[in-house]
Formats: C-alpha cells, sequence, structure tokens
C-alpha cells in the first residue's frame, strides 16, 4: 500500500472503529462516502447511527451517502494528518465535498478521536535506510579539519558495503568497501540498525562480539559526534508543545433603556413601533433614541407593517453556529432585508426566512411575520418571516 | 467640520512582520508579538529605549482575552513606558497606524511603535463578532462577515457570466501574487484555466460566495515604528516613507440601512473622495502606483475598486479584464497576495500599509513591482462599513495639503 506522510489510506478506515467515539454520536445519523483517488487509494463508506460505527470498502458507485468526499490519496493522508491545511485543500478543489463541508468539520473531531500516523517499528528500518540518511545528518562544523573513511560491512537482509568518506568538510557515501579505510566495522545489518535506532546498545553489541572493529578503535568510537542522531520516520522526537483549553460560559444581561424598550413592548403584543426623526422623517426600526443622520433627539413613535418587501436577502450554505445557542443550524437557511409597510426606504430590518419558502425568495416579495406562541418581549418572539402568497404578487 | 493640516511630517522608519499562518503553536502571544517587534527594531536600527509610546492592538473578543497589551508587554516592550491600546474591530490595524500618525504629528512623541496582532487560532471570531453585534436586537442574526448581497448585486449590474468570472479573474490574481510573497499564508498555485472549475464547484458559503472567494484566519503581527522629520533628519537605516495623509469614515447604526430600497454613498467612496479632493489628486488611477486594499472577499474587493478608484459603470471590471491590476500592470493591486491571503484580523490592515510601505522602499522582495514605487494607497475595513484611507510617499514634495 502507497505510503503517505508515513501512513496509508486504508490505515486510517482500519483505526476508525476504535477511534470512534460513541458517547459523542448518540445523536448522529449520517452515512459518509469517501473516494481516494490514485495509489493507495480506494472508495469507503462510514455509517453511523445513533452510536453505532460500520465502515465498509465500496467497489464501484458510493451510493446511500448524505455526504462524499472525494479527494486524491495524498490528500486525504495530509489533511487527516493535519500536515494540509482542510480549507486550503477545499479552497484549492483539492478535496471535494459533496454536501456541506462545514458540518462535517464540526461533527468529523467530535465524533472521532484524531488519527496518528503509526511510529514505524524500529525492526522494520533497515541498514539500507539508515546509511541513506548519512549526509543529511552530517554535522560539518563538528568535522573540521577531520579526514577519514570508515567502511561498513553489514551482512543479510538490508545490508551491503559502503564507505563513508569525511574529508574537508564534506561528507560522501560510496557503496562498496574502500581501500585503505581509517576504520572497518563488520557486523550483521540487524545489528547495525538496531543500534542506529537504540534497540542494542552499541558497547554491549562490541564486548559480545557482535561487532568487529578493524583499523583505528578510537576514529569509530568518534564517528556519532559527526552526524546528527537517527531518527526513526513517523517517530516524534520533537519538543512537545502545549495548548491549553478553555471554555467559556458566560450568562449576561443587558439593560433595553425606554426607547427599545418601547420597541419590545411593541413586539410583546405583535407589533412593530419606529420613531420618526422630526427633522428627515426616516422612520427608524428598531427605534434609536437620537437620528444620527441629523442628530436630534427623536420622540414620535409610529406603527409599521406588519408585512413588507423584501429588499435583498443571503441563502447561507455554511452551516454556521447559531449565535444564541452555539448549535450548527441546518443548512441553507436565508436571511432577508425587509422593509416593512409604512416605513421609509432605506429602514430595513433584517430577518429570518422560513426554510420553507427559499426556493420562492424572490427580490420584491411580499412577507409577513411569524411569531412565537407565547410573546414576552425578546427578540425571540419574532422567529422570522413567511412569503405571503395570498395577495399573488410574487 | 475643520480639518487641520498636519503640524509635523511623519515617517515610517521601521517595518516587522511575523509569518502568518492558520496556527502558531511554537509561539505564544506574547512572543509572537516580540517577533514582529524585534524585526521592526531591526529593520529601523533602533532600540526599544528609542520608542517613546506604544500603540497596541487586536480584537481582544476573538480571543477572549482581557486586556492582552498587559500580557503582551512581555513582547511589546511597553513596560514603563506611555502605551495606548486600540480595538476597533477589522479596521484595528488601519486605527493603530493612524494614532500613531497622530501622535507624532501632535508632537506629544516623537517615536512611536505600533503593533497589531491576532492569534484567530485560539479563540473564536464567530464568537466574538455576535458579542460586538447589538445586543438587543441584532445579536441573533449576526453571524459574521459573510455575505452573498455585493456578490448578488455585481451579478445584476453586469450580468452573471461577466460578474462571476471578474470574482474569479481577481482571487486567482491574488494568489498568483500570493505565491509571490514568502510570509502569506494561503498560497494555493491557482491557475487560470481553474476558473470554470472553481466557479461551478467551489463550495457555496452564502448565495454566490464560495469558499474561494473568502479571505482566510491567520495568526499573525506586524510592528511599525513612526517618528518625526526632526528625527529623520538626524539620519536612518532604511529610507523613510512619508505618512501624507489618512481618513477614516464611520457609518453609524445598523447594516440593514444599507439595503433598504436605495443605497447611500458607500463608505469607501466618500473617504477616497474626500481624502483625494483635499490632496489635490484629480485621478488616483494615474496617480497611485500601488494600491493595498483591504479585501475580505474577491467580490467584496470587485466592488471596492470602483468605489476607491471613484470609476463608474463597468470602468473597474474593463481594469480588471484588461490585467490593468496585475503585478506589472498600471496599477497593481496587493503584490502582497492582500488579506484574502492572510488575515490575522488586529494586524491586517497594518499590513496592507506597511506592505505598501516596504514597495515604496523597493523592500518588498519576491513580491516587489518592477517599475518605481513613488505614491501608493492603503486601506483598512471594519464592522458597518468603516473605511479607512491612507496615503504614503517617497518623497517629501507634495502640494501642500487643502483642508478648507
Amino acid at each position: 500500500m502507497t505510503e503517505y506522510f508515513g501512513t496509508t489510506v486504508a490505515d486510517i478506515f482500519a483505526t476508525m472503529p476504535k477511534r470512534f467515539k460513541p458517547e459523542e454520536a448518540k445523536e448522529v445519523d449520517i452515512a459518509i462516502g469517501y473516494e481516494a483517488t490514485g495509489e493507495g487509494g480506494g472508495k469507503w463508506k462510514a455509517t453511523i447511527k445513533h452510536g453505532t460505527l460500520k465502515v465498509e470498502t465500496v467497489e464501484g458507485e458510493l451510493t446511500g451517502c448524505k455526504t462524499t468526499i472525494h479527494t486524491d490519496a495524498e490528500t486525504f493522508v495530509g489533511v487527516t494528518l493535519g500536515k494540509i491545511a482542510a480549507l486550503d485543500a477545499l479552497s484549492s478543489q483539492k478535496l471535494r465535498v459533496a454536501g456541506d463541508p462545514k458540518f462535517l468539520m464540526l461533527l468529523l473531531p467530535k465524533i472521532f478521536t484524531p488519527y496518528a500516523a503509526p511510529a514505524k517499528k524500529p525492526d522494520a528500518v533497515t541498514a539500507r535506510d539508515i546509511i541513506a540518511t548519512i549526509a543529511e545528518r552530517f554535522r560539518p562544523e563538528k568535522a573540521e579539519g577531520v579526514a577519514m573513511t570508515i567502511g561498513y560491512d553489514l551482512a543479510g537482509e538490508g545490508g551491503g558495503k559502503w564507505t563513508i568518506v569525511i574529508r574537508e568538510g564534506k561528507c560522501a557515501v560510496r557503496e562498496g568497501l574502500a581501500d585503505p579505510l581509517t576504520v572497518k566495522m563488520t557486523m550483521e545489518a540487524k545489528t547495525y540498525a538496531g543500534m542506529m535506532v537504540g534497540t542494542i546498545e552499541a558497547v554491549t553489541a562490541f564486548t559480545s562480539g557482535q561487532v568487529k572493529i578493524e583499523g583505528d578503535m578510537a576514529a569509530a568510537g568518534a564517528t556519532a559526534k559527526y552526524f546528527l542522531k537517527y531518527v526513526v520516520p513517523g517517530a516524534t522526537e520533537a519538543e512537545e508543545l502545549i495548548s491549553l483549553r478553555v471554555i467559556n460560559s458566560i450568562e449576561q444581561r443587558f439593560a433595553t433603556g425606554p426607547v427599545m424598550g418601547r420597541w419590545f413592548a411593541g413586539i410583546r403584543e405583535k407589533k412593530f413601533l419606529a420613531n420618526r426623526c422630526p427633522k428627515c422623517g426616516r422612520t427608524q426600526i428598531p427605534p434609536r433614541e437620537i437620528c444620527a443622520w441629523c442628530r436630534v433627539r427623536v420622540h414620535e413613535f409610529v406603527e409599521v407593517g406588519p408585512k413588507g418587501v423584501v429588499t435583498h436577502f443571503d441563502i447561507v450554505y455554511f452551516a454556521s453556529p447559531d449565535p444564541l445557542t452555539g448549535a450548527v443550524r441546518d443548512t441553507p437557511y436565508a436571511t432577508a432585508y425587509v422593509v416593512f409597510d409604512g416605513a421609509t426606504e432605506r429602514e430595513a430590518i433584517t430577518l429570518d426566512l422560513k426554510q420553507e419558502d427559499i426556493p420562492r425568495l424572490k427580490e420584491g416579495a411580499r412577507v409577513r411575520p411569524v411569531w412565537a406562541e407565547v410573546t414576552t418581549g425578546s427578540y425571540r418572539d419574532l422567529i422570522g418571516v413567511e412569503l405571503d402568497e395570498e395577495e399573488g404578487s410574487i | 467640520m475643520k480639518m487641520h493640516a498636519k503640524n509635523r511630517n511623519v515617517a515610517i522608519i521601521g517595518i516587522g512582520q511575523t509569518s502568518l499562518s492558520s496556527h502558531k503553536e511554537d509561539q505564544n502571544q506574547a512572543e509572537m508579538v516580540h517577533e514582529a517587534v524585534r524585526n521592526a527594531l531591526a529593520d529601523a536600527g533602533l532600540k526599544i529605549g528609542d520608542i517613546d509610546c506604544i500603540v497596541h492592538g487586536n480584537m481582544e473578543l476573538f480571543e477572549m482575552q482581557f486586556a492582552p497589551d498587559l500580557w503582551h508587554s512581555l513582547g511589546t516592550g511597553a513596560y514603563g513606558k506611555d502605551e495606548y491600546r486600540i480595538t476597533t474591530g477589522g479596521t484595528t490595524g488601519a486605527t493603530l497606524v493612524c494614532a500613531a500618525d497622530n501622535l507624532v504629528a501632535s508632537g506629544l512623541y516623537d517615536t512611536v511603535l505600533a503593533i497589531g496582532m491576532e492569534k484567530l487560532q485560539e479563540g473564536n471570531t464567530t464568537g466574538g463578532i455576535t458579542n460586538m453585534a447589538d445586543p438587543l436586537w441584532f445579536r441573533n442574526l449576526q453571524t459574521g462577515a459573510l455575505t452573498g448581497t455585493t456578490a448578488q448585486e455585481i451579478i445584476d449590474e453586469f450580468g452573471e457570466e461577466r460578474a462571476k468570472r471578474a470574482a474569479m479573474r481577481y482571487r486567482i490574481m491574488m494568489d498568483k501574487h500570493a505565491m509571490l510573497n514568502q510570509r502569506a499564508h494561503r498560497r494555493l498555485g491557482l491557475e487560470y484555466s481553474q476558473m470554470e472549475d472553481l466557479m461551478a464547484n467551489s463550495p457555496p458559503l452564502v448565495g454566490e460566495l464560495r469558499l474561494i472567494h473568502m479571505c482566510s484566519q491567520s495568526d499573525g503581527a506586524c510592528a511599525m515604528i513612526f517618528t518625526s522629520e526632526e528625527k529623520v533628519k538626524q539620519g536612518t537605516k532604511n529610507p523613510p516613507v512619508w505618512m501624507r495623509d489618512h481618513i477614516q469614515v464611520h457609518r453609524e447604526e445598523t447594516i440593514p440601512n444599507l439595503f433598504g430600497f436605495n443605497k447611500p454613498e458607500v463608505t469607501h467612496h466618500l473617504a477616497a473622495r474626500k481624502l483625494f479632493a483635499r490632496n489635490g489628486i484629480q485621478d488616483p488611477v494615474a496617480y497611485f502606483d500601488v494600491f493595498e486594499m483591504y479585501d475580505p472577499s474577491a467580490w467584496w474587493a470587485v466592488d471596492w475598486l470602483r468605489e476607491f478608484f471613484l470609476l463608474t459603470g463597468d470602468e473597474h471590471l474593463r481594469m480588471l479584464e484588461a490585467g490593468d491590476f496585475d503585478m506589472d500592470g498600471r496599477i497593481p493591486i496587493n503584490p502582497s497576495g492582500g488579506v484574502i491571503a492572510s488575515n490575522p484580523i488586529g494586524a491586517t490592515a497594518m499590513l496592507r500599509l506597511a506592505e505598501a510601505a516596504l514597495q515604496i522602499r523597493g523592500d518588498a522582495g519576491g513580491h516587489q513591482i518592477k517599475k518605481e514605487v513613488r505614491h501608493a494607497l492603503a486601506s483598512g475595513f471594519g464592522g458597518t462599513f468603516w473605511s479607512v484611507l491612507m496615503i504614503l510617499e517617497k518623497e517629501l514634495n507634495w502640494q501642500e495639503v487643502n483642508h478648507d
């Protein structure tokens, strides 16, 4: 299976059941399809239903999925591991989502623990792998004035014969054993690999005769300092970076004042009370103490609406959180700019439109308010607006 | 309203930025600020002891961190110095610059360090914006800066095909610029051949505003050092860049007032009209050599080019289509890649000015405009259409500002 970033697409799906958090998925009922193209790719389907998870590979078409994700295998692994930013992959179209991407981005971290690439088992690393990294691990600043040739004769699988030449602050690796050598080391390839990844102690290996050293013994002991330590790919040797998680929840209370207080008192009676500027005549909605255009006090209240006209609207496909509850909103939803009957031309107000009416929404549509069953004098009293089709004006 | 000419001239003599990315887990906020401050001081060849006053800004509600200037003083160097704190939403970075400009011009301080920062990954931007919305009525309707109304207006005015192509051309142009800027956050490697595909398939957010059109959320900081003409005469490490003039235009009250049956003059247009008139600039497209514009989305950018340059009809679209806004065009827009590429909010508007100043100095690196840059324009933008517009000059030789 082709590896990307040290792991495979298959491993990500194989570990899914282990990473699943049934407690968090009690309310979830969704089938997600995955198509990863290219080498190491394939199709998978994850069905999550009331705290259960079924992961299956799919041959042919992905069917019965609410949402499907299409990408190449490398991008899939990169995004899963956080090596590639999901939004960047989405923006550049390397990753496509049929359905709501934001919904998935909120859901998946909730119901799965993050995937981590398996650390490569030390015994999977061969001597050949390690020798291949020698030149990049070389530290010229530590090898100033050093001139030596080191021979390795490593027997068995993953072994071979190599000569490492250090001269004038440079390091080169050649196949075969040069003559003469400053020092020659002979051992099993897996002993060498074990010493380099730290599962076999060098002194013990030498003392027990697993390692044979010919030539300059002191030089053999000194070589380690000319190179950075070998790190197994995928192993985390990096500095630990700790982030602190904090969830703030605060209760707030805002005074409305006498003018907005009138508006809310009106809302409780299912009436829209604007106030009219004595200078420019505009009907401020909601009412405000001052007309900021004319900088004068505004005293006169007038009732407008309750029906009105949609001047502009936004249809939102992006599952943004409800600002009042933090819950993910059902998409699409629409916010309409409405000018109530009797209001002046710029006094629009933004209101949610009933979801079923979205397909028939047009600029210039007539709307009427939708009220809560019980009104208490709060913005929650006005649920939004719905199309007023009885008048046949759309 | 009476405006007074500047008491004395003010120059930018130091610019420092951090890299801009989706997360910076290897630095805390104070450390990130410190990186920008250190870079600005090194750029100016100054030490923190040379700074008389510090102006610090970010949107504290985005990180939900009270009085961040106190925590950040480890990085700002403000300990024992005069300090002002500014937090004005999207315009924070521009307001910081205007404040620093005024503090030096007034004669109150000789050398002022302005710092803008944001670590958006550490908080919740939508939560922050919600808490800034009118809590009495509009809070329940606020969901941040995503809107499709401008897209719809452009489509209504110029037709769907031309409008969509214009927005996507702008977007890909920005990415091409960002690819030249090593510090930019989002560098996607887009090609103009992807236009049709992106127009049809980029995930929709709101109306015709799609994911590809929208700006990023970034972590990063910017620091700039402002000083007086007298100080400049004593010698500077890098050539000074002069703050010729700036203007801020607010729109009061509520956003829906923009969406009734007819539209008031857009704040960008009002800002540009007043600023150019009082500086005797007849033809801004001809006068300026670069414009670093605060472009939160490709749709807004296309629309706002017309407002800022006082263009009419489809002039802005024709210019865009002809490549006039490209790196090698008549008036290059955002050689840095703009806000669409990198958006650490409290620093975002300041980065516009910093990038414009680097263009004048010729120090922008990979995204330096080939022709000489003598006159630069930069803008800031924030909630309820707050607009800030700033003029930078290479030479101290402009006509006396007419403030009558």
